[in-house]
């Protein structure tokens, strides 16, 4: 782990480190400025970042002047930039919005031409002639093709972000939950609840679920979320391929999200979900039987051939909503300089199409600092990470072989379903940010994400662990401070 | 007096035992299609045997468990103070599949042995 | 990279791979390479340290490890060889293998394969386990890797889902190690366990079993907190009323095991929907010529006896279809096929002109029945078995006189 120097006093402190908040880092780590993030939880993107369909949006569904509209379709511009210099994983596969009945075809008129008005490349309305062209055997009337839609790793990216951010100076403070801020001509004081108290001359609020509440430390009122929690199955990966594009339902006119949809990973899994549901609390993750049930159905609809052992594995995901239940649909983003609390950047209400507006909002979040900040570029600023994009599984077999050569860890595998070595197992405990649960190490390394879902490759991990963490068992955490996955031992032996 | 349903393990057949109880003593025993069920019954009921599988630790070895086995069916009364007597013992490597580890376990004649090889480090 | 040609190459040495590769040295094959994922050989068993093994097959109540170390010592008097933490990372339909391992990559172009991969454990996930994903829940074969070989306690409160016998071993490991056992939920109205296993794992420690109970919520943030439970009609709805709460900590899955297929299905292995293994006849030869399957692998065994004895037939295969001999059934193929009362039965191709040994399991608990072999209604063979259970395999004995001019053979219960 990174060894992390604690400035007296910040330049910029974000709060929360989600896909939106780490991407700010990064942008504002090319400049020298003394930049540090709160993270609440154990590792960063644990919140809506890591849980939703991982699709970089081309923006016809936003309404043209909008910022969501506007940040969305930069963003998709410089998301294969981006995940390049990372190496993450991402595929501009496309998308199909397809209208089953004729009554819907205007509503695909109107997304075309909401698209084009807001700069989306390469929109067209097609036949289902065509339509089977690209997806064989899909049924409909007409589809919107919109080729500029891609797919990208969501957590992966989240977590690349962070790390070179860290990399390039910034601070990602994991386990430190705001409780408390101060704020005076001279900047902020922020006060976290495990005890430290951190000041800086500017605050950007990337709270995503609780950015409400972040607001409310500071007497701001006006804002208030509403979690939409949406669930979501994965299948299995025997199924990769059959899924050519994205494809979508004509959504409703104030449906609450998009519509349950099929997307591909670009690990090979294919996604049924989200679904719609309100509830009452911001860690409100539970999938419900109910939903399960009609993605079940739904997905069996979709995909002919289904059978219920390729449903691998369910979870869910909050969209932090401005708008209340009963009336649903969409609020334009927040993303404001406060006048009345100088030196606070606000983002509030940062649902979809976030994960693709984030390189976009750390444009304007860097533009926002540039304000009060003179901005100086870096000139050892490193924007690439090493090694490779793609699991090692997926390399050419004449690189693996000579990775296998330069170290045998390449050689081991440790999870089976998924093929992972004990080299990217040992990088992802070994990670720069010092994240050490269960969960951390599955969103680096993959591992535990295949059909057995632990069941082989956890005991083999903790085998590693043991020599990585130490003996003490009760230590290894699954999701959280308190999820201990173990008790300790069943005897003592002079080994432990 | 009570009643029981016993299934019985001697073979496969599985015989359903109706069996009568008065406290510990056996009024009868009905369903039983040979003489080991009988028997195999009359001892379950007065005297119920188990043999059991346990670990103990060992220092030094390629396991940090040496997985054991008591000798014959003890008395299911014994069960917890023969498991006492495992947990209190500690081992090193090597070890030998069929070792004794611990002979007449907590006073109850039976051996603990050792169900697999345990290579020393 | 240089192909490496072999002749009889076993993928797992687990029970299944180690009695097929010892069957097919017995059988004169002189070039046998097991290939082992695992660093240690014996695969499952060597985590099953409680006894019940071998009762057929040796005569004597043996451990899981004890059963395994008879054929590894077997191993020593044979030209077999293994490579173990090698991990067998694709297999085509011509039988080549790559193979990855801390030493390197290698390819394999073999005569013969036997696939003996076993199977792997119903998920959490895959069951759709509503409400919180928090740490605690492990399926009961993972819970028994960390107790018995890694040292490692896993919880204190336990309830545990699925009345199989893994689930009933754990119930017992997890007490006599201090664990409390809070219950046993089974969704069915019958144990899918062993009695011997209900009385020696449930009532000799008073741990209720719960038949026509599930789960209906998960709850607990980051550690398993408690259950809610509810009993359910035969439609497998839950009913309302009789939804209740338990605390506990750790909540152990024993639902099911499926067989490990990814390899098989790489190779156009026909898979089997009903036993997830592959289409075999009755040499043990799958769709995909050359390529055998036994074990786990091919259907989900309760007695490693019956592996054993399963698995010799697929390595004396295996040495025959190496030598050059024909072992694909075409022409004048009988088919078999379960009929009333027979969940699957197994192989699903024969000759006629061999003895057969059929395997088979029953939808429903019953007493007193016959398995009828027939076609139509002219009987093959008739086996009188007092007691039948969806959880003990049935394996009978079918003579090659008896299958003169059959065609399409059926297996009942009548």
């Amino acid at each position: 782990m990174q060894k992390i120097t604690t400035p007296a006093k910040y330049d910029v402190l974000i709060i929360g480190a989600g896909v939106v908040g780490s991407a700010i880092a990064r942008e504002l780590s090319k400049f020298n400025l003394r930049i540090g993030v709160l993270e609440k939880n154990i590792d960063v993107g644990l919140e809506c970042s890591s849980r939703n369909s991982g699709v970089i949006h081309s923006g016809i569904h936003y309404k043209p002047g909008t910022l969501r509209a506007r940040v969305d379709v930069e963003g998709n511009s410089l998301m294969a930039h981006l995940c390049d210099e990372l190496k993450v994983k991402y595929k501009y596969c496309g998308k199909l919005t397809v209208a089953q009945k004729k009554h819907e075809i205007p509503e695909l008129q109107e997304l075309y031409d909401q698209g084009c008005k807001n700069g989306v490349k390469n929109l067209k309305i097609i036949n289902l002639a065509e339509m089977q062209k690209i997806q064989p055997g899909i049924q409909g009337t007409a589809a919107l093709h919109s080729p500029t839609t891609g797919i990208v790793n969501p957590y992966a990216l989240t977590i690349a972000l962070a790390e070179n951010a860290q990399a390039n100076g910034a601070n990602i403070l994991l386990d430190h939950n705001v409780c408390g801020i101060k704020h005076d001509k001279n900047g902020f004081k922020v006060k976290c609840t495990n005890d430290t108290e951190l000041s800086s001359k500017l605050l950007v609020n990337s709270a995503g679920l609780f950015s409400d509440k972040i607001c409310r430390m500071l007497d701001i009122e006006e804002y208030k979320i509403y979690p939409c929690r949406g669930e979501y199955y994965v299948l299995d990966k025997r199924l990769e391929g059959s899924l050519k594009t994205l494809i979508y339902p004509v959504p409703g006119h104030d449906a609450s999200g998009l519509g349950i949809h099929l997307t591909n990973t670009v690990d090979g899994n294919i996604l049924i979900g989200p679904s719609n549901e309100y509830v009452n609390k911001c860690n409100n993750y539970d999938t419900t039987e109910k939903i399960m049930e009609q993605l079940r159905k739904e997905g069996r609809e979709l995909l002919p051939g289904l059978s219920m052992a390729d449903f691998i594995r369910s979870f869910s995901g909050l969209r932090p909503k401005q708008t209340p239940p009963e009336k649903g649909g969409f609020k334009d983003f927040v993303i404001e300089k406060r006048q009345d609390v100088p030196g606070f950047i606000n983002l509030v209400g940062i649902e979809s199409p976030g994960l693709t507006s984030a390189p976009a909002i750390a444009h304007m979040v860097r533009d926002f600092v540039a304000e009060d900040l003179h901005l100086e570029r870096k000139n050892e600023f490193n924007g690439t990470r090493p090694d490779f994009s793609s699991h090692f599984n997926e390399l050419s077999i004449d690189k693996k072989i000579a990775l296998v050569a330069e170290n045998p860890d390449y050689g081991e595998i440790v999870c089976r379903c998924e093929h992972i070595t004990k080299k990217e197992v040992l990088d992802a405990i070994r990670n720069p940010l010092g994240a050490r649960s269960i969960v951390s190490l599955k969103y680096r390394a993959r591992i535990m994400m295949g059909r057995c879902q632990g069941g082989f490759c956890l005991p083999r991990l903790t085998h590693i662990l043991e020599t990585e963490y130490g003996k003490d068992v009760s230590n290894y955490i699954y999701n959280g401070l308190e999820g201990y996955l173990f008790t300790g031992r069943v005897r003592d032996t002079i080994n432990n | 007096m009570k009643k029981r349903t016993l299934t019985c393990v001697v073979c496969p057949n599985g015989c359903e035992l109706e069996v009568c109880l008065d406290n510990k003593n056996l009024i009868s025993i009905e369903g039983s299609t040979c003489k080991r069920g009988y028997k195999w019954a009359k001892q379950e009921l007065t005297d119920p045997r188990r043999t059991i599988a346990s670990s103990i630790a060992v220092d030094n070895g390629d396991w940090p468990l040496v997985s054991v086995k008591t000798d014959r069916p003890i008395p299911l009364t014994d069960i917890a103070k023969v498991m006492d007597a495992i947990k209190a013992v500690r081992v090193q490597a090597p070890i030998k599949l069929g070792e004794v580890l611990i002979s007449n376990a907590a006073k109850t004649d039976t051996s603990i042995i050792a169900t697999r090889n345990v290579v020393k480090l | 990279m240089k192909t490496e040609k072999r002749s009889i190459v076993v993928i797992g040495a687990g029970p299944a791979g180690l009695a097929a590769a010892i069957a097919a040295y017995n059988a004169g094959a002189e070039d046998i390479l097991i290939l082992e994922r695992d660093t240690r050989l014996g695969g499952i068993l060597n985590q099953c340290i409680h006894d019940g093994f071998g009762l057929h097959y040796f005569n004597e109540a043996l451990s899981g490890p004890e059963y395994a170390q008879r054929f590894i010592d077997k191993l020593r008097d044979t030209s077999i060889e293994i490579r173990s933490d090698s991990m067998v990372l694709s297999l085509t339909s011509e039988r080549v293998l790559e193979v990855s391992s801390s030493s390197g990559y290698s390819r394999i172009e073999a005569k013969s394969v036997i696939l003996a991969m076993g199977c792997r454990e119903r998920t959490a996930g895959a069951i759709s386990l509503p409400g919180s994903r928090p740490a605690g829940i492990y399926t009961a074969g993972a819970a028994q890797n960390f107790v018995n070989m890694q040292n490692i306690m896993i919880g204190k409160r336990i309830v545990i889902l699925g009345s199989g016998d893994i689930g009933l071993i754990m119930a017992r490991r997890m007490t006599l190690e201090g664990a409390k056992v809070e219950e046993v939920l089974e969704i069915m109205p019958y144990s899918s366990g062993l009695p011997r296993n209900i009385q020696q794992c449930l009532n000799d420690y008073d741990i209720p079993l719960h038949l026509n109970t599930t789960v209906l919520q998960v709850h607990g943030r980051e550690r398993l907190e408690g259950l809610t439970l509810a009993k359910v009609d035969e439609k497998h709805h839950p009913i309302e009323s009789t939804k209740r709460y338990i605390q506990c900590d750790t909540l152990l899955l024993s639902v099911g095991l499926i067989p490990e297929n990814e390899l098989s299905r790489q190779a156009n292995v026909n898979l089997h929907p009903i036993t997830g293994g592959a289409y075999v006849n009755e040499n043990l030869m799958t769709s995909t010529e050359g390529i055998f399957a036994c074990g786990n692998v091919l259907h989900v065994h309760d007695l490693v006896d019956h592996v054993s004895e399963e698995s010799e037939l697929a390595g004396q295969s295996a040495v025959k279809y190496a030598a050059g001999k024909e072992l694909k059934i075409d022409k004048e193929m009988i088919k078999l096929t379960p009929g009333n009362g027979v969940r699957y039965c197994l192989p699903h191709q024969i000759s006629g002109k061999n003895d057969v040994i059929i395997s088979l399991r029953v939808k429903e608990p019953n007493r007193n029945r016959h398995i009828l072999i027939h076609e139509n209604n002219h009987n093959i063979a008739k086996e009188k078995i007092v007691r039948l259970h969806p959880a003990e395999m049935l394996r009978i004995n079918v003579k090659a006189s008896n299958l003169k001019s059959c065609r399409e053979i059926k297996v009942s219960i009548a």
